[in-house]
């Protein structure tokens, strides 16, 4: 008659049961938000990357010497510092003025400042300001 | 298993008519013929535990209505076979002052009392003797010669059965069952957690992989900052270059000239000269239509638009 009864074993097992079963939930639980967390996180950084990318001061670099090697102007001068690049010009013909400045709105610069002012009915004098 | 030697323990014959023991320490229980049903049986089966399966439809017509449990060991040639009642033998034992954490095993006098010599008395009026090699229960008045039962002198058989104290709700295959059912839900449960913290642990490591790759700031909050500071810049660059496009798309007559194109502090401006007061209307109604925000002065042949971004 020294038998464990099986009723504490049928209650044991229960236990042992429940108590996984509240460990899985949790663990389930636990898995959503890292799920979730790892979705945010790739989103979030392919977003980040590729924004940082196209606002980097390498690419702005690379882009704007391609844009001003093909300007036809001579008149446009180019400061450089550690926010940004400044370019300006006195004085540009109109057609000119047109051509960099579509270039310059086509590209993903992130302009601070600009100022186009007419000087005659062909000439205008030029102030932008790119921040990298 | 859990199965004390023998010799340990005191040893007492329970029959209905025995008195009420005193037991404090744990002993062994022979079980008169009173408590159990038995035959000596020549069965076709080699082994003790294939009689077992058997022994319901043996016991089928002479048992009356009851939950019974069979126990069988082999003597010879032949089986000794038994039925009995576990609910009613452990009601007896309580009533008899023997609590079931004190009984270390349990007994038929069929196998224990083998070597009995004649009758031998077991209470006032009942006697117990072998006839055939069955002990059988008869009244002392049946027979003259009586002596009484020495308990000191028995050694104990390996024939000991163990009584079910909840056969008489569930039988013992549904405890199985029951207990095998909650053995694959553990495991499946433990499997399905194990599987689950894997998972965890992957794709944690994947999300570092990410920041690695990436070449990320260290918690999420810089990193949501750092892009909320890029997609401002994004949408304030969008914005300036659709309103750029909104001014430069205007039509204006050959004497009509934008003279001044700037932008600061996220305002925009065009200060247009010689402008006609058509050409106004229809440039504040494209802007309307296009729904800027824009503010508009005048001053000598200026026309001035602000536009904010």
């Amino acid at each position: 008659m020294n038998r464990i009864n099986p009723l504490y074993i049928g209650i044991a097992l229960v236990i042992i049961l429940f108590l996984l079963a509240i460990k899985l939930s949790s663990a389930k639980s636990e898995l959503k938000d890292v799920q979730a967390s790892y979705k945010e996180t790739s989103k979030l950084s392919t977003k980040l990357t590729g924004l940082k990318d196209v606002y980097s001061k390498d690419r702005v670099k690379k882009s704007l010497q391609r844009i001003l090697k093909l300007s036809t102007s001579a008149k446009i001068e180019e400061k450089t510092s550690t926010f940004g690049v400044i370019i300006t010009s006195e004085s540009m013909n109109k057609n000119e003025i047109n051509a960099l400045m579509g270039k310059l709105l086509n590209e993903a610069f992130n302009i601070n400042l600009l100022k186009i002012k007419k000087l005659s009915d062909t000439t205008a004098s030029l102030y932008v300001e790119i921040k990298w | 298993m859990f199965t004390k030697f023998n010799n340990k323990f005191n040893t007492i014959f329970l029959d209905t008519s025995s008195p009420k023991f005193e037991v404090t320490d744990k002993v062994n229980v022979i079980l008169s013929p009173s408590f159990y049903w038995v035959k000596k049986l020549a069965l076709p089966v080699k082994y003790a535990r294939d009689a077992k399966k058997l022994l319901p439809s043996i016991f089928e017509d002479i048992l009356p209505d009851g939950n019974y449990s069979y126990s069988a060991y082999k003597s010879g040639d032949d089986f000794f076979v038994f039925a009995y009642e576990d609910k009613y033998i452990i009601d007896i034992l309580s009533e008899k002052g023997i609590a079931n954490s004190n009984i270390a095993n349990v007994y038929f006098a069929q196998s224990e009392l083998t070597n009995l010599s004649g009758a031998v008395k077991i209470s006032d009026d009942q006697s117990i003797y072998i006839k055939e090699d069955i002990l059988i229960l008869v009244p002392c008045c049946w027979i003259e010669e009586n002596s009484d039962l020495d308990m000191n002198e028995l050694t104990l058989s390996k024939h000991a059965i163990v009584l079910q104290q909840f056969g008489h709700i569930v039988d013992q295959k549904s405890i199985y069952n029951i207990g095998a059912i909650l053995l694959v839900l553990i495991m499946l449960i433990s499997a399905e957690y194990i599987i689950t913290i894997q998972k965890i642990a992957n794709i944690s490591t994947e999300t570092d992989d990410i920041f690695a790759k990436h070449n990320l700031k260290s918690t999420m909050f810089q990193n949501k900052a750092l892009l909320k500071k890029y997609l401002s810049i994004h949408e304030r660059q969008t914005k300036i270059r659709k309103y750029i496009s909104h001014i430069l798309s205007l039509n204006l007559k050959a004497s009509e000239k934008l003279s001044l194109l700037s932008l600061k502090n996220n305002i925009l401006e065009a200060d247009f000269s010689d402008l006609s007061k058509l050409s106004q209307k229809n440039i504040t109604d494209k802007l309307k239509l296009n729904a800027v925000k824009f503010k508009v002065s005048t001053s000598k042949n200026n026309w001035h638009v602000e536009i904010i971004l």
